[in-house]
């Protein structure tokens, strides 16, 4: 084998490395930033039912029945609120969309719970992390 | 030689960047509710989040590094502790029997701790607070959701059993006589944020945010060394009318907007002034405590609400340890000057007020 092939392969092998480096590195990247979406869990009684990215989601309504008692919640325009429930107040479909002000909505006498996701970054969160 | 032990070496670092990533990903999961999903969380810096019905309302426990799944478990177990001692419906908690006894009740020492806090508070607010209202505040159907404006009769035959004042604490027992009924409602969830904040740092969590049913405590930081911003609810409940930065606080609010029903053109909400048996309607129609202390707090917001601008600045005055934001019926914030630098306007309301400690 001469230096100059000895040196060429060399060189291949440092880019084939560096390739591979570069690409796993990208989709680390990937994989820790495309979860930022707007993660919302639908938690029931203290147990999450559903963890859904509102960013990716469709229009649809969900059903959740608690003792018998029913709550529609919806999905539109990627941005969830409850449309129907059977309890007495109604405060849960007064509070509307979720979103503007990092608020849950809940229905307290069906212990139903829609939030963001722990960890979604605040910004998505209307810019509070809590709200008293 | 050489050239395959470098290659070996990149390689090698590429796939542990791999691996390490490959963690990231399973911890997609949902991190909630159970070890199995917390178990990835924790290789992967991913909070742990556990929410729980508890005291009527849903509490939700956010813990962002440390011994965090042990942390949130005890804290979880903490809560169903309190909530079993305190539940005034539960024929097993303490409040239970003492409510249903005129003899001398033996109660836990943590009851005891808390109600003997609650009593200093109901003398110091000269009694804005008063932890014997439950008679009068079931009648009107708060406690029940069945809203209805009480007779008048009824109401101040009711009131001839309130009183804090007619609660003995000795040691660790209570004594009350027959007819007077105690709750440790408005300072329950306080006192629980405080028990957590507690099990939080004892596991060396240095971030935690607890949301009690709109009680908020944080614990420390947010993990990027920013402070927390927590969100003021607006009492016209269009989103939030300013933001208060926190570290190792409990900002607690008691609003009208919280429990109320309406009545021929009338509002009535659920909190009530002690020394009428009715809604207390005394100009403010949000008030806010911000404190190191969960149970002081929770105290105080009830109180100052029913106090009125006035005697919440005079009560402001005449203490140290907690600041106040404060939303009058004449659309007015109050901020007391310790929050000067805290608080940022949502512009929801054209004028805040700074209340200054010498003026």
């Amino acid at each position: 084998m001469t230096a100059e092939s000895k040196a060429k392969k060399q060189r291949a092998a440092l880019i084939a490395a560096a390739v591979l480096f570069i690409v796993s590195a990208v989709w680390c990247g990937y994989l820790l930033f495309r979860q930022s979406g707007r993660q919302v869990e639908i938690i029931s009684d203290g147990r999450v039912l559903y963890t859904l990215d509102l960013d990716r989601e469709a229009d649809r309504e969900i059903t959740v029945e608690y003792e018998g008692r029913k709550n529609v919640i919806a999905i539109e325009d990627h941005d969830i609120f409850m449309k129907e429930a059977e309890c007495p107040d109604h405060t849960c479909i007064k509070t509307g969309r979720l979103g503007s002000a990092g608020v849950p909505i809940v229905c307290l006498p069906n212990k139903l719970m829609i939030r963001f996701k722990a960890g979604t970054d605040s910004a998505e969160n209307g810019g509070v992390d809590a709200a008293a | 030689m050489r050239v395959s032990i470098s290659y070996l070496a990149i390689a090698a670092l590429a796939v542990s960047v791999f691996t390490g990533c490959g963690n990231s990903e399973t911890a997609k999961a949902p991190a909630i509710s159970g070890s199995e999903s917390s178990a990835q969380a924790v290789s992967s810096n991913e909070p742990v989040s556990e929410s729980v019905f508890a005291m009527d309302i849903y509490m939700t426990i956010t813990a962002y590094d440390g011994e965090i799944i042990r942390a949130v478990s005890e804290s979880i177990d903490k809560i169903k502790q309190l909530e079993a001692l305190w539940n005034v419906n539960d024929e097993g908690s303490d409040i239970y029997k003492i409510n249903n006894s005129s003899e001398p009740v033996s109660v836990d020492e943590q009851t005891a701790e808390l109600m003997s806090f609650s009593l200093g508070m109901c003398e110091s607010t000269n009694g804005a607070l008063d932890i014997t209202l439950y008679p009068v505040l079931r009648e009107w159907g708060f406690t029940t959701g069945e809203y209805k404006v009480p007779d008048e009769d009824i109401i101040s035959e009711l009131m001839k059993n309130t009183g804090y004042e007619k609660v003995v604490l000795d040691g660790n027992t209570v004594t009350t006589p027959a007819g007077v009924m105690t709750d440790l409602g408005s300072v329950g969830k306080g006192r629980t944020g405080d028990c957590v904040a507690e099990i939080m740092r004892g596991c060396g969590v240095t971030s935690a945010l607890l949301d009690l049913g709109g009680n908020i405590q944080v614990v420390g930081r947010k993990t990027d060394g920013s402070k927390w911003k927590i969100g003021l609810k607006d009492p016209y409940v269009r989103g939030n009318f300013g933001i208060l930065e926190a570290e190792d606080t409990a900002v607690i609010t008691s609003g009208g907007y919280e429990r109320y029903f309406e009545q021929d053109g009338e509002v009535y909400w659920h909190i009530l002034d002690p020394a009428a048996g009715s809604p207390a309607k005394n100009g403010i129609i949000s008030a806010t405590a911000v404190g190191s202390e969960g149970r002081l707090c929770d105290a105080l917001s009830t109180s100052l609400f029913v106090m009125g601008e006035e005697r919440a600045k005079k009560y402001w005055r005449s203490r140290g340890d907690f600041e106040m934001i404060l939303v009058t019926d004449d659309d007015r914030v109050l901020i007391t000057e310790g929050l000067e630098d805290s608080y940022t306007s949502g512009g929801l309301f054209s004028e805040t007020e700074v209340i200054r400690r010498d003026s």
